[in-house]
């Protein structure tokens, strides 16, 4: 059930939905927001390579300092309605953020949950636009990769073209060419 | 402040379990004029039970006085406190709606009256291990009713466990429920810690480590909990005929029965008993709500896509940025309407269902967060497409995954079994709270 909630902030399409947060940095924090942004780009998960953010429902994020370095944007896609996890960031993966969120202004940080979630709230803003390439969650799309995966295994086998010619594989059979 | 649950004040509804066997009345009341209204609480008071009286032994009978937005604001109650309630209990379940996803035959339009209307102020809950003693507290509270013309009843809804023990559908149900720290009963899962109480009951730390938003003034919000009732009619002749439709044989039938549940009919989890039914493991307290879905990541034996596992997925999401903890509620649903008869296939007419009665601290992120993400969409488990598929919004094209050795399988075109008939939001004062409330005047406005 993908029906347009009409009370949820954000563009979506299907079922993801566009997440930017806009912030102020506070003044001389330009260079610490910029090592902290390091560290997280050297974390597990976050590394390239790793694909394995410990939030298992965005497809990508990004922090971008801006205006020299007084500016701070956090954008990504969201399967569901992140309204709705607000408290669930704030609980969980906010920790992993606390130190570059400790560089903005308005953060106080844990534990005020209800604090950090108008905090959020009133850096969010919506986007003007904003279109995707496929339509899968997260969990799908890895779901399709995997299934892809094996797919490609199976045609690497010398027995595959004949037993892809079974009425039911006609499917697969199309896709097996290239 | 002390953390320490103030069990002399709390209403017992929340906390206490629901007996078993049981049999329950809900009456709705309007309030026509404020003064009868305070008055009528004022006599209601000496007929409630505190929660510490029901936990040291199961009284005979136990009533739970709850009010809507509506009501508070009959009653008298300042707007500067009218306003400091929670946003859903502010607009009524009717107007939540759309979000909730109770839109066609479910829709407000359709409800029972006088169900989401502007006249339902006052709900009275009670419960007891038999008619007699129930007889009689409703009676009592009934007694005081009648004596102020400015109240009046317009609702009333007697509920029953069936003789099976079982729900309309045919499953045991109340089994899956949070320990709430505090109150002294252990957990029926070990691997779920008891919840903070202030997920429960307002002005103590919840989840968050914070204190939940509280209504003002302390004297009204503190030792309250917000009550959610929805009456949810069931089609149990469609039920059993889709499930008969798409099984080979009886054995198959129960076992699609018990994986859109994610429990089989006697209460056993498919966690612990994925083959098979297992009626000792069903009617056993201690085990059969003591698993977790971490050794099922594909659900081989409880799809994901079941209810009790949509309802609370347990540690099934402990990768993604969910803390489900946050999601967790104390349910308190009761049959009403007569059984049909085991092996009828054709619908009688008859109206039954449960009554679903939720109690929690936060309706939005507990009662409303569960069914809008979790039971009426399926984005959380990659299965956008697919709602909870005994109790979502159905519209007859839905699908539900059955994972399956060596091949899954997928139910198509499930129709809805479950049609919401109304409902309401409302609020449970402490008892002090009850006194406040019996104790404004026209000049507090
Ligand atoms: C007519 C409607 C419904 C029926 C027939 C129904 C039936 C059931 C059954 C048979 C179970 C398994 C037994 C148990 O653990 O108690 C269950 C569990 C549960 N249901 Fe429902 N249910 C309904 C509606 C709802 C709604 C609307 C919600 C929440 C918004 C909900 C939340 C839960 C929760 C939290 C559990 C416990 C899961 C666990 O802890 O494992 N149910 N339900």
């Amino acid at each position: 059930m993908t029906a347009e909630a009409p009370s949820r902030p954000g563009l979506q399409v299907g079922p993801t939905s566009e997440f930017s947060l806009f912030f102020h940095v506070k003044p001389g924090h330009g260079e610490a927001l910029r090592e902290s942004l390091e560290a997280l780009q050297a974390a597990p998960g976050y590394r390239p390579g790793d694909y394995d953010l410990p939030i298992g429902t965005i497809h990508e994020a990004r922090f971008v300092p801006f205006d020299n370095d007084t500016r701070l944007l956090f954008a990504t896609s969201f399967d569901g309605s992140w309204d709705a996890y607000m408290l669930d960031f704030a609980s969980k993966p906010l920790k992993l953020f606390d130190a570059i969120f400790q560089n903005v202004e308005g953060y106080d940080g844990l534990p005020d949950l209800e604090a950090v979630k108008d905090f959020i709230r009133s850096a969010q803003l919506t986007a003007g636009g904003y279109s995707r390439n496929y339509g899968g969650t997260v969990k799908e799309i890895r779901k399709a990769e995997r299934v892809n995966k094996a797919f490609q295994q199976v045609l690497d086998d010398p027995e595959a073209a004949e037993l892809l010619q079974a009425p039911a594989l006609a499917p697969l059979l199309a896709e097996a060419s290239d | 402040m002390t953390d320490a649950l103030d069990l002399d004040d709390i209403q017992a509804g929340a906390l206490h379990e629901r007996p078993s066997p049981y049999v329950g009345t809900y009456v709705l009341l309007r309030v026509n004029d404020a003064h009868d209204g305070r008055r009528l609480i004022r006599r209601l008071i000496p007929l409630l039970s505190p929660a510490r009286s029901v936990l040291d032994a199961t009284p005979s009978a136990w009533m739970t006085v709850a009010f809507t937005y509506q009501g508070l604001q009959a009653l008298g109650v300042p707007q500067e406190s009218l306003d400091s309630f929670a946003p859903e209990f502010k607009q009524g379940m009717a107007a939540r709606a759309a979000e909730l996803g109770d839109v066609g035959d479910s829709g407000p339009d359709h409800w029972e009256e006088p169900l989401g209307s502007t006249d339902v102020h006052i709900a009275l809950a009670t419960l007891a291990p038999d008619q007699a003693s129930l007889d009689e507290l409703v009676e009592r509270a009934r007694r005081a009713q009648d004596e102020f013309p400015g109240i009046d009843v317009i609702w009333r809804q007697d509920c029953h466990q069936l003789a099976s023990g079982r729900t309309s559908f045919g499953f045991r149900d109340g089994i899956g429920q949070p320990a709430v720290e505090g109150v002294g009963t252990a957990p029926t899962n070990p691997g779920e810690p008891p919840i903070k109480a202030g997920e429960i009951v307002l002005g103590y730390p919840d989840e968050t480590g914070g204190l939940p938003p509280m209504p003002t003034p302390d004297v009204l919000g503190r030792n309250g909990t917000y009550v959610v009732f929805r009456k949810l009619h069931t089609r149990v002749a469609a039920y059993r005929s889709y499930l008969r439709e798409q099984a080979a044989n009886r054995r198959e039938e129960a076992l699609l029965g018990a994986k859109m549940v994610g429990r089989w009919q006697s209460g056993a989890p498919l966690a612990l008993a994925p083959d098979a039914d297992d009626p000792e493991l069903g009617a056993d307290p201690k085990r059969r709500n003591d698993f977790l879905y971490r050794d099922d990541p594909r659900g081989l034996k409880c799809p994901a896509g079941a209810h009790a596992r949509r309802a609370n997925p347990r540690d099934s999401l402990d990768h993604d940025a969910v803390d489900v903890r946050l999601h967790r509620m104390i349910r308190r649903g009761t049959s009403y309407g007569t059984a049909l008869p085991d092996g009828v296939l054709d619908d009688d007419g008859v109206d039954r269902g449960i009554i679903f009665v939720f109690a929690g601290a936060h309706p939005g992120r507990q009662f409303e967060f569960v069914k809008t993400q979790w039971l009426n969409d399926g984005i959380f488990i990659g299965a956008p497409q697919e709602s909870d598929p005994l109790v979502g919004p159905q519209d007859g094209s839905g699908t539900f995954t059955v994972p399956r050795h060596p091949i899954r399988r997928r139910l198509r075109d499930i129709p809805p079994f479950v049609v919401t008939r109304g409902g309401e939001y409302c609020f449970a004062p402490g008892l002090r709270g009850l006194r406040w409330l019996a104790d404004l005047t026209e000049e507090s406005r």
